[in-house]
């Protein structure tokens, strides 16, 4: 739906840029962190890690450790109460090597102490004794048939098979064929604020971990399985974070400050310095993707076959999940009849990879849309109209047998992106400018795996709305979003409304913020609660006025009946005076398909976000330099909530996309050592490096939504790859096929 | 070995004891309960602990505590007047130029900095000034938009 009455809020919280709730806190610096917290009587904790890369381990030794004064606990793997291990899709992660090491950095012991010295002389006192294994490198390597396994298992963590129609006979009445491979590297989320956290046991018994992180709950019950403990006596909250991006969604510091604070009763604090984050910490998976595209003389699309191959380094994180998303988005938003996809999660010995913004898209992606610019150009085909040629239109059956809600969105941004796509200036020599589009898609939320959000607000008779939620914000505004939402609702000013996020003691299970989900799925919870909330206040409205409850309005706060009126906290006291309950919690049924599409876990999605983004370099051939100068982009992300926060979001992923495409690429040496793990040697965009980028949003209202908003978070960073190389393409005359593109692959 | 050190914090004189070679970030946090100021690589690159130090701004993980005696050190925490917010604080919040807001003192106090050394900056010297700061969010634009803001204004 696209009229524009629907997106008009009614009492003024929505579609408005009000500044985040927290800016003040934020300007002044007065917002303490996760990492700034300091309990009195804490211990310093560290963590020893392993400097081999695949290994066998002989021994560990911390008896020399012990000895030193100060020193509080040395914990091994044989200090684990319960379960070693954790991880958000399979608990295959061990919370301290045991028999191997697959990764160089993997945590060996873990130490507690009075002071940072006694703990650094613990840690240089740890002996192990490690027999060196191969290192396995590469996708390649890991698959080579005499490739020595990394688990036992071997070094395929999932394949699977998504197939439909028949491609052979597809191909072979095309007009077309193309085959490519494309490469995207590993993405380290390099967020400002390290993994890091505290913990400590308070006088009720509960072990209280706050920690950054993205999912309290999750990390929750993933401490208790460790612990062997009740999640009952488990406190998680993790905020306020210094940026997440997927890279805090599954367990970083959490299990080890909760071991610790466990075993030493005492209070305890542990953040892992720059360079610590850039060896443990979880980076995005790299791909290689294979893609044989066939498509017929008028452009359309007759069938695709791709081969994805993702790195998930030595365990699987979100690996599974990573590549079910890489599975959905390899189609594009478009009408593919027959398709063939082989995937791989693929073990290495390069670190953890994991969650990160996009979650497998922006991999797919710059296959998929790099191959549709490469067909545009062998079709002789404006690229765009390539694209509204073959996307698939509202009602219509997508290629995981899902039905297309909402494609007008798509529809409109491309033929808006057709006029802000023109041709650049002519090139000077050593001086050339290029423009390029890409096209993205992605799911909101978890597709079919069940998810079941419940959130809470709770009517303060003081005159305050609290709204409960246990998703993350970490800098994606979703608490003013939220804020905005139930304000919306309750007809009040957002000014009424105080938050209560990411923590387990005071919401309920929202689940967390991945997918971009935190609007949708803890948006409709939150809206169901007030539903809740109305549906009681005014039975006690009636109650006041002595009528029907049929008989009594609502409006801006207030119930009505003929001349009198009483608004919500005065019904919420009176509520309070009869010892009930002014807390209303509502769990929301996500929609979705009842199952996922054969060989998959969660294909297909039922909310779809889309963007289309084109974009403008310069090379500069003398200095091997692309410089990217502008940026449009349309996204349809349903009903805008709050537009400056939105157009925010979609700047940051385009920025974060532009150093994915052009700076960004970790990695490791012949011995499995990473190589850049700082900002001096991993590099990330600067304002200098940040083109001007102009964000639209097509009105489009999403019914299933909260007030028709779909979600933002991820869809900014998505298409930039695709966008960029085609520019460059457009620039020179040839077309990148690796990320990021580096100056010895175009000149 | 420790040295005893003298400098104005926002305004009013502390003294602390310290090795010489602490770093001033680690002295504002560790010793001085100053917030504002975080770590983010604590190797000069990322900016997140930049202050001014006699107006100008430098990270403060780079300068030791032996170098800033008589120093007049200013953090996020000193900007306000009376209660108000600086202009550039302001500005901040209107142009939504923060996300996560880890970096944002620092980039405030960037911003601070470059505006004492040059008030009427072109949109390349912004750019110039706030260079050595990362913002991984990437609010970069906003940042750029809030700073033009203060500019144009004149109200440094």
């Amino acid at each position: 739906m696209t009229s524009t009455e629907s997106v008009v809020s009614r009492y003024e919280s929505l579609n408005r840029s009000i500044p985040r709730i927290d800016s003040e806190d934020k300007v002044r610096g007065t917002l303490l962190y996760v990492t700034d917290i300091r309990l009195e009587n804490a211990l310093y904790a560290f963590t020893f890690r392993s400097k081999v890369a695949h290994g066998k381990i002989n021994r560990i030794e911390t008896e020399d450790a012990e000895k030193v004064n100060g020193v509080k606990a040395v914990l091994t793997y044989k200090d684990i109460p319960s379960l070693n291990g954790y991880g958000a899709i399979v608990p295959e992660i061990p919370v301290l090597a045991y028999d191997k090491v697959r990764y160089y950095g993997e945590p060996i012991a873990l130490v507690a102490a009075e002071s940072v010295e006694a703990g650094l002389e613990a840690l240089s006192r740890i002996k192990v004794d490690i027999t060196p294994l191969p290192v396995i490198r590469s996708i390649e390597e890991a698959l080579d048939d005499n490739a020595p396994k990394i688990h036992e298992k071997g070094n395929i963590a999932r394949h699977t098979i998504v197939k439909k129609g028949n491609v052979d006979k597809a191909r072979a009445s095309a007009y077309v064929v193309l085959e490519r491979t494309y490469e995207t590297p590993m993405q380290k989320h390099m967020y400002l604020e390290p993994e890091g956290g505290v913990a400590y046991i308070d006088e009720n018994g509960t072990l209280n971990v706050i920690a950054g992180g993205q999912t309290p709950y999750r990390d929750k019950l993933q401490i208790a399985r460790v612990l062997g403990i009740s999640p009952d006596k488990i406190r998680v909250k993790n905020s306020p974070t210094g940026g997440a991006f997927g890279g805090k969604d599954d367990v970083t510091v959490q299990i080890h400050l909760a071991l610790l604070a466990y075993k030493t009763k005492r209070p305890v604090r542990l953040t892992w310095s720059r360079e610590e984050s850039g060896i443990a910490g979880f980076h995005r998976t790299s791909s290689k993707i294979k893609l044989r595209t066939a498509a017929a003389k008028d452009g359309t699309l007759l069938s695709n076959e791709a081969a994805i191959y993702l790195d998930s380094g030595a365990y699987q994180s979100f690996g599974p999940t990573i590549l079910d998303v890489s599975i959905e988005t390899i189609n594009g938003p478009y009408r593919v009849p027959n398709y063939y996809i082989d995937a791989y999660l693929v073990y290495t010995n390069n670190g953890l990879a994991s969650a990160f913004r996009g979650f497998g898209a922006p991999e797919s992606n710059f296959a998929i849309e790099s191959m549709m610019n490469e067909l545009a150009d062998e079709l002789k085909m404006d690229p765009i109209d390539l694209r509204l040629k073959n996307i698939l239109r509202t009602g219509e059956t997508g290629p995981f047998n899902n039905i297309i809600r909402h494609s007008e969105g798509l529809e409109e941004a491309l033929k808006r992106a057709k006029e802000v796509f023109y041709r650049p200036d002519p090139s000077t020599p050593f001086a050339r400018t290029g423009v390029g589009v890409a096209v993205a898609i992605k799911g909101v939320g978890f597709g079919t795996l069940p998810d079941f959000p419940t959130a809470a607000i709770e009517v303060v008779p003081e005159g305050k709305v609290r709204i409960m939620f246990s998703n993350v914000d970490y800098g994606q505004g979703i608490n003013t979003g939220n804020a905005q939402l139930v304000a919306e609702k309750l007809q009040i000013p957002v000014s009424q409304i105080e938050v209560y996020h990411s923590d387990t003691k005071y919401s309920p299970d929202t689940g967390g913020s991945s997918a971009s989900r935190s609007t949708f799925n803890a948006g409709n919870a939150l809206l169901a609660a007030c539903e809740k909330a109305l549906s009681e206040l005014r039975l006690e409205a009636a109650s006041y006025f002595m009528t029907s409850s049929s008989s009594v309005t609502y409006r801006g706060g207030n119930f009505y009946y003929k001349d009198r009126s009483i608004n919500i906290y005065e019904l919420a006291k009176r509520l309070r005076s009869r010892g009930k309950s002014t807390f209303f919690e509502a769990t929301y049924e996500v929609p979705r398909y009842p199952e996922p599409v054969e060989g998959t876990l969660e294909v297909p999605h039922m909310v779809y976000m889309y963007g289309v983004m084109v974009s403008k370099v310069e090379i500069d051939e003398m200095l091997g330099k692309i410089r990217p100068l502008e940026v449009d982009f349309i996204a349809d992300i349903g009903n805008v909530i709050n537009p400056a926060i939105a157009a925010g979001q979609i700047e940051g992923g385009v920025i974060q996309g532009l150093g994915y495409s052009l700076t960004e690429y970790y990695s490791y040496d012949k011995d499995g050592r990473p190589l850049n793990i700082n900002y001096t040697t991993y590099i990330v965009p600067t304002a200098k490096d940040s083109p001007m980028i102009n964000v639209e949003f097509v009105r489009t209202y999403e019914e299933l939504g909260p007030f028709g908003a779909k979600g933002v978070g991820e869809i900014g960073i998505i298409p930039v790859g695709a966008s960029i190389s085609d520019a460059v393409a457009d620039a020179i005359g040839k077309r990148p096929y690796r990320l990021p593109i580096l100056p010895w692959d175009f000149i | 070995m420790e040295i005893t050190v003298s400098f104005f914090l926002n305004g009013k004189r502390v003294t602390v004891t310290a090795p010489p070679a602490k770093s001033l970030l680690r002295v504002l946090r560790e010793d001085l309960g100053v917030t504002s100021v975080k770590p983010g690589c604590e190797a000069g690159e990322c900016g997140a602990c930049t202050v001014l130090l006699d107006g100008q701004a430098v990270t403060s993980c780079l300068i030791m505590i032996s170098q800033v005696e008589g120093k007049q050190i200013t953090t996020a925490e000193g900007l306000e007047r009376n209660g108000a917010l600086d202009p550039i604080q302001e500005a901040f919040i209107e142009e939504g130029a923060l996300q996560c807001g880890y970096c944002t003192p620092g980039f405030i106090m960037a911003a601070k900095g470059l505006l004492n050394e040059n008030p009427n900056p072109t949109d390349e010297e912004i750019l110039e000034g706030i260079s050595g700061n990362i913002c991984r969010c990437g609010a970069y634009p906003r940042i750029v938009s809030a700073i033009k803001k203060v500019v144009k204004k004149g109200v440094v």
